[in-house]
């Protein structure tokens, strides 16, 4: 009896991660104070802050230009893209360069939480909020308890 | 490892001939096949006081020193007077296939060329006894 | 058998390997051919043709033959075997060189073009095509076989090498034989290792006297390093014309002796008394029964035929000597075409940007070799450095400006795929028009070479549709019946002009007015302000054409404005002038390279911005008291002129960054005045930081909706300076206001 109480929760927590399904690592960060994440996979490099050149006439969400090793990057700031409140550039902020197949861009962030494995079981589509959703707004995730609110970066770097 | 020496003035085809004959399939039971490319008449002549080779591929219609040319010189030389040759012909050089194998060469495969066609000669070539083959030129 | 060839993967990455090169060979070749069949379109014309072009093509044409059957390329093999067995007849001199043949050759480099594109899988199999040529090419008839004159045995040729000619060198030999030249040997020994550079000497020291038939090894004087060949030419001159052309390579030339005959170079007189067998020399019946099945040797036994006979001048003739020289000279230098090397160009843009980051550490080591010179204990070791300092310097700047020359390639590049298209629309049109190019050498970034051709193409479509007009017009009007379009590229400062010009019908204001009302692109009391300038530009408004049958090639008026906007693209502007009854002329005005350009640093408003020094007249010092306003536009008289001006930090909307110097408030604004052709507008600016040469990175595609920007640099210190589109931001603020309305909704509102 005592072996078969032993084994239980080792096939329980198996047969959890199963019925979990794959899982796939996002990267969260915080955005006015709400933490917002996004496939690991496409994100290049984290940066902290360097200058960033205003460029005249750009859309209001493009912050300027910066440069990584010669390669002229746009910046664009993800709280204006969203439409969230703004707060000044701190130590905290971080520029997260993501990388969407045709060019690299700079999503200037709050600041950088983790990295969370999403399994499929732990994300909610976006429609459980109600109403119309914006395209880049690709779902809910709950990991261990958090809320991340999960983009799809394609729409959301679309100007 | 048995030497190859492919002398054609096209990369590709001497690319794929390489392809062919070092292939494991063909050269392992031969011990390994190295291929040496030579780009044309003039460069089969810098390859050739340099090494032994068990057998040399050339084509006839070549620039500057043509295939024919080149037979010659080979059978008048010491080193590679018995060296097995195959010509490579295409049907506009028939008659120059003719004067080839009169020269001295060996055997043709002609273009285009299967992998079979070409294992097949080169390695006749390769397993027969130097002297013996074909005619030669007095 | 312990070692193997190779590992078990080796065979399929050869493979693959293997099929790219074939497919880059195939290209290669079919560029080659291309180049070659225009030079003997302009040959033909005169009713020459060169037996080295012809022997080029056909070779081309037999590799290409041999590596698609290689490479499974079953149409292409198809397509090679009818054209080489048709080039086979023609460098025989059994097919005659017309404006049948040439027209299926043509035709051929472009089905061979289709073919690649399909093997590549960037197109469809172009299956009606191949069965179109292949037909053509069967019904080609042959015209009789040139008896074979045995006039070969009347020379002293050692039998070794006639054995060891190929068919195809025999053929040249007897051709040449049968135009009466004469026949020299020449011996020459070259060490193995130079060989290459002393052989292409001594091709071009020998080519414009004659044609070499063969190059033979002999075993006399070769050993390991050197190799002694014996030569056989084939040449007019005398020989003492030879040694003088041939001085400087040692080597020694004799003339092969004619039998019975003297020795001139004149036609080949009738040999005296009967041919014995003997005098045919080292043909013996040995020899002869050794290659049967040759016509041309069962001759050789019966008496010679008379010379006379040959009367039919052959098709193909030698390149004349001394004569032609300089044409032979010019061709050379249009098909050699120099060892090139393909090149990725996003290798080059890496290139470029290690480059960058080198002049970076170069300035960052400047500024440490200062600080270390200034330390009194480290002076001779400061001096040291700075010596190197300006050796890595030099070198930098040498490479900068080699791989900016890699870049640079001729124009005759895309101008050579202009000819073939201007023969094509004009055979189309039924009409007939001539493509006179000069400038093919003038060079421009290979990036910008790769967009002109569509732009280029699509204005001679429109010269040959609505400009040339048809023959009987040109008759009427008492025009030569050939109409011509002038292609002239060259190089103006920063900046490379190509200049499209034909000598057509001209363009009308009227009917242009007349048809841009009509399409709604402009109200009839719009039309009645547009200014000469004006009216011609109206051909790139989208919805604009004049033909009211869409023809298929330029019909819908898809084509100007595209046009311009491809050019505006690279940097450039598009000009058109025009004069009825006369002709049209485009002007096409690009930067040389989009690379590394100089520019004037400004500053506004606390931010500076760099301005290509192309477009800069000069600057001057704002005298605000100068400044007139004319209807919401301001203007300043310089010299007599008005010149418009534009403050940046107003058309920005810049407002001064708190923390800007203050001190400068006071100091007098400047003004750079730029200008695009012959615009000009004056930028309104705070103050003029300075030249420098800068690499420009163009932006990402996220910001392509900004306008006014050509690009941007990065400074040292990792912060990036703006360069300005000077032409895009002339053209926004002198547009005129019904333009400016269309430049913001992309349509000319009524």
């Amino acid at each position: 009896m005592s072996g078969l109480s032993r084994r239980r929760p080792d096939r329980l927590a198996a047969r959890r991660a199963a019925d979990l399904g794959k899982r796939v690592e996002y990267l969260a960060f915080g955005l006015a104070g709400e933490a917002y994440a996004v496939p690991i996979a496409l994100v290049a490099e984290i940066l902290k802050p360097l200058p960033i050149t205003h460029v005249p006439r750009a859309p209001h969400v493009v912050v300027g230009l910066m440069t990584v090793r010669g390669r002229l990057i746009t910046v664009i700031d993800l709280r204006r893209r969203l439409r969230l409140p703004e707060t000044p550039i701190d130590p905290r902020s971080r520029i997260l360069i993501a990388d969407t197949g045709e060019e690299q861009i700079g999503l200037l962030v709050d600041e950088v939480m983790q990295v969370y494995r999403l399994a499929e079981a732990e994300i909610e589509s976006a429609q459980v909020l109600g109403g119309d959703q914006q395209a880049y707004l690709a779902g809910i995730g709950r990991p261990e308890g958090a809320l991340l609110i999960l983009l799809d970066l394609r729409p959301l770097l679309e100007t | 490892m048995r030497r190859v020496l492919v002398v054609d003035d096209s990369a590709s085809t001497r690319a794929i001939a390489r392809a062919m004959l070092e292939d494991e399939s063909f050269a392992a039971p031969l011990g390994g096949v190295e291929v040496i490319e030579a780009a044309g008449g003039f460069d089969a002549m810098r390859f050739l006081p340099r090494g032994a080779y068990d057998v040399i591929v050339t084509d006839i219609n070549m620039g500057d020193i043509n295939g024919l040319e080149l037979i010659q010189f080979i059978r008048k030389s010491d080193r590679h007077r018995e060296t097995p040759l195959c010509v490579i012909s295409t049907q506009s050089t028939e008659r120059d296939v003719e004067r080839a194998l009169l020269l001295g060469a060996n055997d043709f495969v002609a273009k285009p060329f299967t992998a079979e066609a070409l294992r097949e000669v080169v390695g006749r070539l390769l397993a027969a006894p130097a002297s013996g083959e074909g005619t030669r030129s007095p | 058998m312990s070692d193997t060839g190779g590992g078990s993967g080796k065979g399929d990455a050869s493979v693959e390997k293997a099929r790219e090169d074939f497919l880059s060979e195939a290209q290669e070749l079919v560029d080659g051919l291309s180049r070659d069949l225009l030079l003997l379109d302009q040959q033909s014309r005169h009713g020459e043709s060169d037996p080295d072009l012809v022997k080029d093509v056909f070779r081309a044409v037999h590799t290409l033959k041999g590596l698609s059957g290689l490479f499974g390329a079953v149409r292409m093999a198809a397509v090679s075997h009818e054209l080489e067995e048709a080039l086979d007849d023609l460098r025989l001199g059994r097919l005659e060189l017309g404006v049948r043949v040439m027209d299926l050759l043509f035709r051929a480099v472009e089905l061979y073009g289709l073919l690649l594109l399909a093997e590549k899988g960037h197109g469809p199999e172009p299956t009606k095509d191949v069965e179109a040529l292949l037909l053509g090419l069967g019904q080609l008839t042959h015209q009789g076989e040139q008896g074979p004159q045995n006039q070969l045995a009347q020379y002293e040729i050692d039998s070794s090498v006639l054995g060891v000619l190929t068919e195809y060198e025999e053929h040249r030999l007897r051709t040449n034989i049968k135009s009466g030249v004469s026949l020299y040997r020449i011996r020459v020994q070259f060490s193995l290792s130079t060989i290459d550079t002393a052989l292409d000497e001594l091709k071009a020291a020998a080519r414009p006297h004659g044609e070499i038939i063969t190059y033979l090894p002999s075993d006399a004087g070769s050993d390991a390093d050197t190799i002694a060949l014996e030569i056989l030419m084939a040449s007019h001159a005398e020989v003492e014309t030879l040694r003088a052309a041939l001085t400087g390579l040692s080597l020694t030339i004799e003339p092969v002796k004619r039998r019975g005959a003297g020795r001139s170079s004149a036609p080949v007189p009738p040999p005296k008394g009967p041919p014995s067998r003997l005098a045919l020399g080292e043909l013996d019946d040995a020899d002869v029964a050794q290659w049967p099945g040759d016509p041309a040797r069962q001759d050789a036994l019966a008496p010679l035929p008379s010379p006379a006979a040959g009367a039919n001048p052959p098709p193909t003739v030698p390149p004349a000597a001394g004569a032609d020289a300089a044409g032979a000279n010019r061709d050379l230098s249009l098909r050699s075409v120099s060892q090139t090397v393909r090149v990725d160009i996003r290798k080059l843009d890496n290139l470029m940007n290690v480059v960058g980051e080198l002049a970076m550490a170069r300035a960052a080591l400047g500024r440490l070799t200062d600080r270390v010179r200034s330390q009194p204990g480290l002076r001779p070791l400061g001096i040291e450095l700075h010596r190197l300092q300006r050796t890595f310097d030099r070198h930098l700047t040498q490479m900068q400006n080699g791989i900016l020359e890699v870049r640079m390639v001729p124009l005759g590049q895309v101008f050579e795929k202009l000819a073939r298209v201007v023969r094509q629309i004009s055979r189309e049109n039924d009409k007939e028009v001539n493509l006179v190019i000069t400038g093919a050498e003038t060079e421009i970034d290979k990036l910008i070479v790769e967009e002109l051709s569509d732009p280029l193409m699509h204005m001679m479509r429109n010269a040959i549709d609505h400009g040339i007009e048809s023959r009987d017009e040109r008759h009427l009007v008492g025009k030569p019946v050939v109409g011509t379009i002038a292609l002239n590229a060259f190089q103006k400062g920063n900046h490379v002009l190509i200049e499209v010009e034909d000598d057509g019908m001209g363009m009308s204001p009227a009917v242009l007015v007349d048809t841009a009302i009509r399409r709604g692109l402009v109200s009839p009391a719009e039309a009645a302000d547009l200014s000469p300038r004006d009216i011609y530009n109206l051909v790139f408004l989208p919805g604009f054409t004049t033909k009211d049958t869409a023809t298929d090639l330029s019909g819908r008026g898809v084509g100007m404005d595209v046009v311009k906007t491809n050019i505006a693209k690279l940097g450039g502007v598009v000009d058109i002038s025009s004069e009825v009854g006369i002709g049209t002329k485009i002007t096409i005005t690009l930067p040389i390279t989009l690379a590394i350009i100089s520019v004037l640093g400004v500053e506004v408003a606390g931010r500076s911005f760099a301005v290509p020094l192309a477009n800069v007249e000069e600057a001057i010092v704002l005298d605000e008291a100068l400044v007139r306003n004319f209807d919401g536009r301001e203007a300043l008289t310089q010299r007599g002129t008005t010149l418009p001006i534009c403050r940046l930090a107003r058309l920005f909307d810049l407002s001064a960054e708190a923390g800007a110097d203050t001190r400068r408030r006071d100091t007098r604004a400047c003004v750079v005045i730029a200008a695009v052709g012959n615009r000009r507008l004056g930028f309104v600016v705070d103050r003029l930081i300075g030249q420098q040469d800068i690499v420009i990175k163009a932006l990402g595609k996220s910001l392509k909706g900004v306008k006014g920007f050509a690009g941007a640099t990065e400074l040292g210190d990792q912060r990036v300076r703006l360069v300005l589109d000077v032409a895009a931001l002339i053209e926004e603020v002198l547009a005129t206001d019904k333009e400016r309305i269309g430049l913001k909704e992309g349509a000319v509102a009524r």
